[in-house]
């Protein structure tokens, strides 16, 4: 349950890009499987959780677009403001232990390393991070990553490999060659 | 990029990222988080719902479905079967009225101007 909240967090923040917003989108969800849907099978769970987190992502992107016309209006009047992005790595740690002889220069490389991929990872269109992140993230096979997308195995094969190709490439732009 | 270097490409990347860990304090509110959903857990079904769904599934082999198909007809059927002679006694009774208003004189006038009733007393003197 521990790797699967921490999954479905991060998750969260590749959709929305907030940490805060992807924090009370992963405890709504949670509450609202075990509210709703916490009397089920548990072979049902994992699907029902990834619908329900789905559409909380929607709902928050609803949500945004008409608060965002209400902070572009105030925002022409307001002087210039920072909008730089959180810095992941004031959130994310490297684990401890990962690599016990590695330098402070070598953990810092590590580190931002996930961070690069983990933007990238974020950029990807919406339906190729998907299929990306269920297919070799939480490891599902292609007919399980197909259910919960909605879609045909066939397109789950095309979103993962232009998924692929798009990540590797945005990787290798930045250095990173995996 | 082929199948199988995409899937190597992928396992590299699965490797990076479960090697990054959150903040103690994300870790802290997903865990409290995690518990509030569990103390608020719906319950299990009630006994009694169970014990009936148990009873249904070991009746001699029916399955629940079956049974519940099988009332749904008898339902159906019955409803049709009644509402069938409820309109047969409706009919039965519009003709006497009319067989009772014939024989008083009370008929309106304006049923001996209409030609359907006109010929529906013919045909009834020819059967007579």
């Amino acid at each position: 349950m521990k790797g699967v909240e921490r999954r479905a967090f991060k998750q969260a923040v590749f959709a929305v890009r907030e940490q805060e917003a992807a924090l009370d989108i992963v405890q709504d969800a949670m509450l609202r499987l075990a509210e709703k849907y916490g009397d089920r099978p548990g072979a049902e769970l994992p699907l029902l959780f990834h619908r329900i987190m789905q559409n909380a992502i929607r709902d928050w992107f609803r949500r945004q677009k008409v608060r965002s016309l209400w902070t572009t209006l105030l925002s022409s009047l307001a002087p210039g403001r920072d909008d730089d992005e959180q810095d992941p790595l004031e959130t994310i740690e490297a684990a401890a232990g990962s690599n016990p002889e590695g330098t402070p220069a070598e953990q810092l490389e590590k580190a931002q390393v996930l961070e690069i991929i983990e933007q990238e990872v974020s950029r990807l269109p919406e339906r190729q991070r998907e299929a990306f992140v269920m297919r070799y993230w939480e490891e599902l096979d292609v007919a399980e990553t197909a259910r919960r997308m909605r879609c045909s195995e066939g397109s789950v094969k095309t979103h993962c490999s232009r998924a692929t190709h798009a990540l590797a490439a945005a990787l290798r732009a930045r250095g990173i060659t995996l | 990029m082929n199948e199988h270097q995409q899937h190597q490409f992928g396992n590299r990347v699965r490797h990076i990222l479960n090697s990054g860990s959150l903040a103690p304090q994300l870790e802290r509110r997903l865990q409290a988080a995690r518990e509030l959903a569990l103390s608020r857990q719906r319950p299990e079904r009630a006994p009694a719902l169970a014990w009936a769904d148990n009873l249904l599934g070991r009746s001699g082999g029916w399955t629940t479905g079956v049974v519940y198909t099988v009332l749904s007809l008898a339902l159906l059927a019955g409803s049709a079967a009644g509402i069938y002679n409820w309109q047969l006694s409706q009919r039965i009774a519009e003709l006497e009225e009319i067989d009772a208003q014939l024989l008083t004189d009370d008929l309106p006038i304006d049923a001996y101007l209409d030609r359907g009733f006109q010929n529906w007393l013919k045909k009834r003197t020819a059967e007579q």
